[in-house]
């Protein structure tokens, strides 16, 4: 036994859903305004199926909301007769087929669009209306005569579509009622007796928050992509943090140590009343491990690895380096580092180097050194600069120069940095080769990097 | 009577677990190919019997323009091919990606850990070793290397030696190449290797314009405690020469 709630318009789905969990936990919603339930088993604790229709208009009303009620066999059925009946409308068992014989034809548009498993495309729409007007055109105007013409004879002329219209009219379910979860929190709150300060103390309680969530997830097979801590704070104040994760994880212990070394780079202000963490769940990772390639180290290991990093070396020094699409001499990037798994026999692939050519290296000086340069002939012929452990000296040998600029259709906005240089390779006396440069405009020159 | 003795001092050495720091000492002269991480230079690995010992510290050395960053960056380069994760501690950010990715390597794979320039040295190289440390006991790397080649050797000489004991101490047994890149050799690691390099730029081109050709590098090994001694010499060639 199924009924199905349909709403006047305006009313707060919420409110219905709460009215019909009331009832039975097996609820589908199958529109902002329409719900159905498996109504099996509740005579014994209501009565019949009228005190039962009565009852959920009742709950509906003290709820606000003004709602229609049908019960009938089948959820199809249910679903009918409430879209074309105010009230209540109950329907005996066995009964559904001769209850839905009189309804219109275009009702099972309003169903076959909005179905259990969500609306359809508008080519679904599209394939239903021409359906529809098919009926029609054959003179058809109830769901009695669509239910009664031959089966074979619907399925040759409209194909399988024609056949599902058919046995909703006869009121037959599509498909077994899958019942709606209701959306899960997953949160751990704690009230503390005395404020703590310092992160020593709070790694005791985020433990002991961290294992109820962490099992909770596992529970639900679900992983945590946005891990939320709120420290309420003495002073009133809420100290809020959001940690994206890379990818979904439940292991309590990393998820402590990375809330751990996000809070010491970013301290509450004061001591602690109350500390909540949340997290934004999201179905868990499903991993296939290889023998034959080399394993990586697991995501909560990097993640861990890298929220170390990044609190040693300080936020974004570290990462995997990426080439940007840019001219500008040691343009770079930094990324995510987030390695992927290697393809199968990757270990093997890259040995051997026999046919490899040896690329001489750049070593780069990321904020140029300032230098002075003696030019003679247009060719620089000693080097020189304050900075400690660079020789310098007589130049042996120079290429160039190598004119390079950029971006100075940009310098308008005053964040992009222009350049407009002249480059040169030269060897000094104690062997060494500098990559040089002179800013053209300030006429300086400036020791690039070092060739090794 | 004189293997009798032997036999009992074995024993004796066996049950105080000294048997491997005195019998066992060096690697034996067949390893298996996934003990060493491959330079990917095909003279390199064959006179280091297969590259850069896993599970040791070992040390790229040489003066400036010697090469050490570039047969450091095509080690690297190699171990990301073979579907690898490598870390570069780069003490002074002095990493050109540009340089790297003209390696070859896989940039996806490489976890570049920059140091902060402008504060003291000292401050970057404890901050440097650190961060070695941390990668090295995170694990899950084939090569991790770290770069103190802007070191002044003074300098270099004040870090502890047990820093490097540490370090050793670290890698070992795990499936992981430490890699050393500094002006003179410092950790001197028992297990690893120590190379000394030597090079110059060679030039191409008329007097008049000159131009980098790439460089003529010369490895050697320094320490030959894991039976391994020789000497290589190899050509490179600069990015424009190499068709990068």
């Amino acid at each position: 036994m199924f009924g199905a709630l349909y709403a006047a318009a305006g009313s707060d789905q919420a409110q219905l859903v709460e009215a019909a969990r009331e009832f039975s936990p097996r609820i589908d919603v199958c529109g902002p305004r329409e719900i159905t339930l498996d109504l099996s088993g509740l005579t014994r604790l209501f009565g019949d199926a009228r005190t039962i229709a009565g009852e959920l208009r009742r709950t509906a009303a003290d709820r606000g909301l003004q709602v229609r009620v049908a019960i009938a066999g089948s959820r199809t059925a249910a679903r009918l007769l409430v879209r074309h009946r105010a009230g209540l409308t109950i329907v005996d068992p066995g009964d559904d087929a001769a209850a839905l014989a009189p309804l219109p034809l275009e009702l099972l548009l309003a169903v076959r669009s909005g179905g259990p498993s969500g609306p359809p495309g508008p080519d679904a729409d599209n394939g239903n209306a021409e359906i529809c007007a098919s009926f029609r055109r054959w003179g058809l105007h109830t769901l009695g005569e669509v239910a009664a013409l031959p089966p074979a004879d619907v399925a040759a002329r409209l194909g399988q579509a024609g056949v599902q219209w058919q046995r909703l009219a006869r009121g037959d379910d599509p498909a077994p009622l899958v019942p709606a979860v209701p959306a899960e929190r997953f949160e751990q709150a704690l009230d503390l007796d005395w404020p703590i300060d310092g992160l020593e103390p709070l790694s005791f309680v985020l433990g002991r928050l961290m294992d109820p969530l962490s099992a909770h997830l596992e529970r639900r097979d679900r992983g945590a992509a946005v891990l939320h801590v709120r420290l309420h704070l003495v002073s009133k104040a809420v100290h809020e943090r959001s940690l994206e994760l890379p990818v979904p994880m439940r292991d309590a212990r990393t998820l402590r140590t990375l809330v751990l070394l996000d809070l010491e780079s970013h301290p509450p202000a004061a001591a602690i009343d109350r500390v909540v963490v949340a997290v934004d769940p999201t179905p868990a990772r499903v991993l296939q491990y290889s023998l034959l390639t080399r394993p990586l180290p697991s995501p909560e290991q990097v993640s861990t690895l890298m929220a170390r990093l990044d609190a040693l070396m300080g936020e974004g020094r570290c990462g995997a380096p990426a080439l940007i699409d840019s001219w500008r001499p040691g343009a770079f990037s930094m990324a995510p580092f987030a390695p992927l798994e290697a393809p199968s026999g990757g270990r093997e692939g890259g040995e051997g180097g026999e046919g490899k050519a040896l690329v001489v290296a750049l070593r780069r000086y990321r904020h140029a050194v300032p230098a002075r340069v003696l030019v003679e002939d247009g060719r620089p012929a000693r080097v020189t600069t304050e900075r400690r452990g660079i020789s310098g000296g007589r130049v042996e040998k120079s290429a160039g120069p190598w004119r390079t600029s950029g971006e100075w259709w940009l310098a308008d906005g005053g964040t992009d940095n222009p350049w407009d240089r002249d480059e040169w390779d030269v060897t000094v006396s104690d062997g060494a080769t500098y990559r040089l440069f002179r800013e053209r405009d300030a006429n300086a020159w400036f020791i690039d990097g070092v060739l090794d | 009577m004189a293997n009798i003795a032997l036999a009992v001092l074995e024993s004796a050495l066996r049950d105080k677990k000294l048997d491997r720091t005195l019998t066992t000492a060096l690697p034996p002269m067949e390893q298996p190919a996934d003990a060493c991480a491959q330079t990917g230079i095909a003279a390199v690995d064959a006179c280091l019997r297969n590259g850069v010992p896993r599970g040791q510290l070992s040390e790229l050395t040489g003066p400036r323009s010697a090469g050490s960053t570039t047969l450091l960056l095509q080690t690297m380069a190699t171990a990301t091919q073979r579907g690898e994760l490598v870390a570069l501690v780069d003490t002074f950010d002095r990493l050109d990606v540009a340089s790297m990715a003209a390696a070859g390597a896989d940039l996806g794979r490489v976890l570049w850990v920059r140091g902060q320039v402008g504060g003291p040295a000292e401050w970057a190289i404890d901050r440097a070793i650190k961060a070695l440390n941390l990668v090295l006991q995170a694990g899950g790397f084939g090569l991790v290397a770290i770069d103190l080649a802007d070191v002044p050797g003074a300098m270099l000489r004040r870090i502890p030696f047990t820093t490097w004991l540490r370090v050793q101490r670290a890698v070992e047994g795990r499936d992981t190449a430490c890699v050393l890149v500094a002006p003179e050799p410092i950790a001197r690691s028992a297990g690893g290797l120590t190379l000394t390099l030597t090079g110059r730029t060679s030039w191409t081109g008329s007097s008049a314009r000159p131009r980098v050709a790439g460089a003529e590098l010369n490895m050697r090994v320094v320490s030959p405690r894991r039976r391994v001694d020789g000497e290589v010499a190899m050509s490179a060639s600069s990015y424009v020469a190499a068709g990068l």
